[in-house]
């Protein structure tokens, strides 16, 4: 395990991070046998508590599944994201959030193209009879589901109106609900990538072709779940932040796909069509609702000689989720607000897609905070997401939930509270005044600055820094080997 | 058993869409209702998909699928 930055530049799919997970005590091969429901939901939850070390877990058989193989949990702890990063175990979620945040221009993309014929992912081909349930060990991710759901797919598409246009090619995550053999529900809305090519191809009355990825190289899903500029490739940006080459291959309908991913389902939108689709166990922890989606039809799958089905738990948290998106998800807003604000230090937008942010700055003026705060709700992730903004000082880890309730019981005042009523709301949020429209809640618990009253009380300022870091991680390193 | 009965908008007409089978025998079935749309295993825990039992936060109104809304209007 020498060499982490290189090991995990050298990753080109999922099987190359699955071996770097094995080989770092953070993947385990589940192969006593298990029923689809609910035993793999069971597993996976029990799993989640250790948002910090739980390891990946392959099953290899499913009851009904012989011979297939489903991992569930690939991004679900802070120390497979690390190795991701190519930082070693235990690194700290403050350190991991720096990494990603330090990562932005850094690099250049290296995409690479694969033939058809070599990339692996087309070592096996259907284009007739096609069975999705024979092809993937699929379960119930949440009891109250409205069918079995593909949870960790990354969507390719081109933009029906724009075909040929490389950078207008969208990767995004989206989940599906299958819908018999060779159909399946995609769920949308307006404002993402893939609402907006549909309605522009049933708008137009042109087709919308697109190859759904399954078990992927692992950077993808951290880096193409996060909204960027509509212009930008996510292969591109997600090649850049690993710093590692990328190999893309296409799809047997056109698309560029990644050449080592395990599956690839090509298909079809259906122009118009609309089929129920739901509840589905969302992020919020809550279901969200029935509706009528639009379908696709399955046209071809390619395939890696026994494949990985990954997915992935998603529900109340903590879950894989929440270790998948959450750094990306903070990154941004702090790479904005840092645009207008260079005092704010840090940002936290871990819970829940950022629905509780919380942001550390040097406050420039008394009240200063406030005005970060009203910044951070006009960024892109702020102006759906960030809900709940709690304001700490710059000297408080926003990553350390200790550290933030300390600010919270020793610098707010009740006053220093701003509701701001019915502003737009995720329509998921199950808070929400009616779907789509709530409050938004500000707690400044930073300190006073004059002409605010100080009082009298003075801070202790305990030793901080690089010195305290190191020390913390001796003392655990000593602990750990007094063990063995 | 394989009931084709939907646990969900308790329709019947259930299709069977795939079946499991361990050492050449049939282990679970998957069911689809074509009124609701609603998937299910016959392995699965009883609270989930028999009709008796299910919660009924979760039922579907067969006789009413106008009330559920459609995603990405024009
Ligand atoms: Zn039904």
């Amino acid at each position: 395990m020498n060499d982490l930055p290189n090991r995990a530049r050298s990753i080109s799919s999922l099987r190359d991070f699955l071996e770097l997970l094995e080989d770092a005590g953070q993947a385990i091969t589940w192969s006593d046998a298990v029923m689809p429901e609910p035993g793999v939901r069971n597993i996976a939850v029990a799993a989640s508590r250790d948002a910090n070390g739980a390891p990946a877990i392959v099953f290899d058989n499913i009851t009904g599944y012989p011979g297939k193989r489903l991992a569930v949990g690939v991004h679900g702890s802070w120390d497979n994201i690390a190795l991701l990063l190519g930082r070693p175990k235990g690194t700290t979620i403050r350190e991991l959030f720096f990494e990603i945040a330090g990562r932005w221009g850094d690099q250049e993309a290296q995409i690479s193209y694969v033939p058809e014929a070599q990339a692996p992912v087309h070592e096996c081909r259907l284009e007739q009879d096609i069975n999705l349930y024979d092809i993937l060990p699929v379960y119930r991710i949440n009891e109250y589901d409205g069918g079995f759901y593909i949870g960790k797919a990354s969507v390719a598409s081109r933009d029906p109106l724009d075909p040929d246009n490389f950078g207008k090619q969208n990767v995004g995550i989206y989940r599906l609900q299958i819908q018999g053999p060779d159909s399946f529900t995609l769920m949308t809305i307006p404002s993402h990538d893939m609402g907006r090519q549909i309605m522009a191809a049933e708008r137009e009355g042109v087709p919308l072709k697109i190859a759904v990825m399954l078990g992927n190289h692992p950077g993808l899903a951290v880096f193409a779940a996060t909204p960027i500029g509509y212009e930008e490739s996510e292969y591109s940006y997600a090649s850049a932040m690993m710093g590692a080459p990328i190999r893309l291959t296409k799809s047997g309908n056109g698309i560029d796909i990644l050449a080592d991913s395990e599956i690839v389902i090509e298909a079809e939108l259906q122009l118009g069509e609309r089929e129920l689709e739901g509840p589905f166990g969302e992020f919020p922890g809550s279901y969200s609702g029935v509706r009528k989606a639009p379908i696709f039809k399955v046209t071809a799958v390619s395939h890696r000689r026994d494949p990985i089905f990954e997915n992935i738990y998603i529900g109340r948290g903590w879950t894989e989720h929440d270790t998948l998106i959450g750094l990306h998800t903070s990154a941004p807003i702090y790479a904005q607000l840092r645009q207008s604000f260079p005092e704010v230090t840090a940002v936290n937008a871990l819970y829940q897609h950022g629905l509780t942010g919380i942001i550390s700055v040097k406050n420039r003026m008394a009240g200063f905070a406030k005005t970060v705060a009203l910044r951070a709700l006009s960024t892109p992730h702020g102006v759906m997401y960030l809900k709940n903004l709690i304001m700490v000082d710059a000297d408080v880890d926003p990553f350390d939930l200790n550290q933030v309730m300390w600010a919270l019981s020793t610098r707010t005042r009740a006053d220093d509270i701003i509701v701001l009523p019915n502003m737009p709301a995720v329509p998921i949020d199950p808070s929400a005044v009616i779907p789509g429209k709530g409050h938004r809640l500000i707690i400044d618990a930073t300190s006073y600055l004059p002409p605010d009253p100080v009082g009298e009380a003075h801070l202790v300022t305990p030793p901080t820094g690089d010195e305290i870091d190191a020390l913390s991680k001796r003392i655990r390193e000593m602990q750990l080997g007094a063990l063995s | 058993m394989t009931t084709t009965v939907c646990g969900r908008c308790k329709s019947s007409g259930a299709v069977t869409d795939h079946q499991g089978r361990q050492d050449g025998a049939v282990v679970w079935t998957i069911l689809r209702c074509p009124t609701c749309n609603f998937s299910w295993r016959d392995s699965e825990p009883a609270r989930a998909i028999d009709p008796a039992v299910r919660s009924a936060d979760f039922a579907v109104d067969a006789g009413d699928l106008q009330r559920y809304p459609k995603i990405l209007q024009q």
